[in-house]
């Protein structure tokens, strides 16, 4: 059942994946390509897991945590960047 | 039987939910192509990280439950899985949240097809130290 089940989901993830990546080499400003480049760490999130779940290795998906994580942290850096203009810890 | 049956069940529920968040992805992605703004393209985003994200999780949660390849890993991919989409629900808008108050206030981006701007009066512009 799955075995032809998650290559079409993939394959329509990867669609998506497309039309996020035009979005960050086009995005006129940097919160586009920020906000294209968490959209794209998220369904990366999704196919990780897709992945562990057609491979059958349960290690893969800790990578789905950590790639959802980074897009906050990466969210918080540049809106600070964008306001104070530094990246000190002050 | 009865197990067999509960299987079939979440096999069947966790392919519904993931092919209904591939759909929310790609109606993600061609709004994030086409619509004018940042401010719009926030809609968008949210979309793909709720609908698009979350909800595949899910899916890939209850399908990792069925799963007779993973052996007796299948609860802790489930769990990792469920943990992964609390964690996008929480930090996604938060996430947005933030940085369009940064762009906002920074005018790091055009404002230009603007209907009505309420925050126009709150929020002192500039981005330097007051």
């Amino acid at each position: 059942m799955l075995s032809w089940f998650v290559p079409i989901i993939t394959s329509v993830f990867l669609v998506a994946f497309t039309l996020y990546i035009v979005r960050v080499v086009r995005g006129p400003t940097l919160p586009d390509i920020v906000l294209a480049i968490d959209c794209l760490s998220y369904d990366l999130a999704v196919f990780v897991a897709l992945m562990s779940l057609y491979y059958g290795t349960p290690f893969l998906v800790i990578g789905a945590l950590l790639l959802s994580l980074w897009a906050f942290i990466f969210d918080v850096f540049i809106s600070k960047y964008l306001v104070r203009k530094d990246l000190g810890g002050g | 039987m009865v197990n067999a049956v509960i299987d079939h069940v979440l096999l069947y529920v966790g392919m519904t939910l993931v092919s209904i968040g591939a759909a929310y992805d790609v109606i993600a992605g061609i709004g994030m192509i086409r619509f004018p703004n940042f401010y719009v393209r926030l809609h968008a985003a949210t979309i793909g990280a709720v609908g698009g994200a979350a909800l595949p999780l899910v899916g890939v949660a209850l399908i990792a439950l069925a799963s007779d390849q993973l052996g007796s890993y299948r609860f802790g991919v489930c769990m990792v899985c469920l943990l992964t989409a609390v964690a996008i629900l929480i930090t996604a808008p938060t996430g947005s949240h933030i940085l369009a108050y940064a762009a906002y206030k920074a005018r790091a981006s055009p404002r230009e097809p603007c209907v009505h701007d309420a925050l126009r009066n709150f929020i002192k512009e500039g981005g330097e130290e007051e």
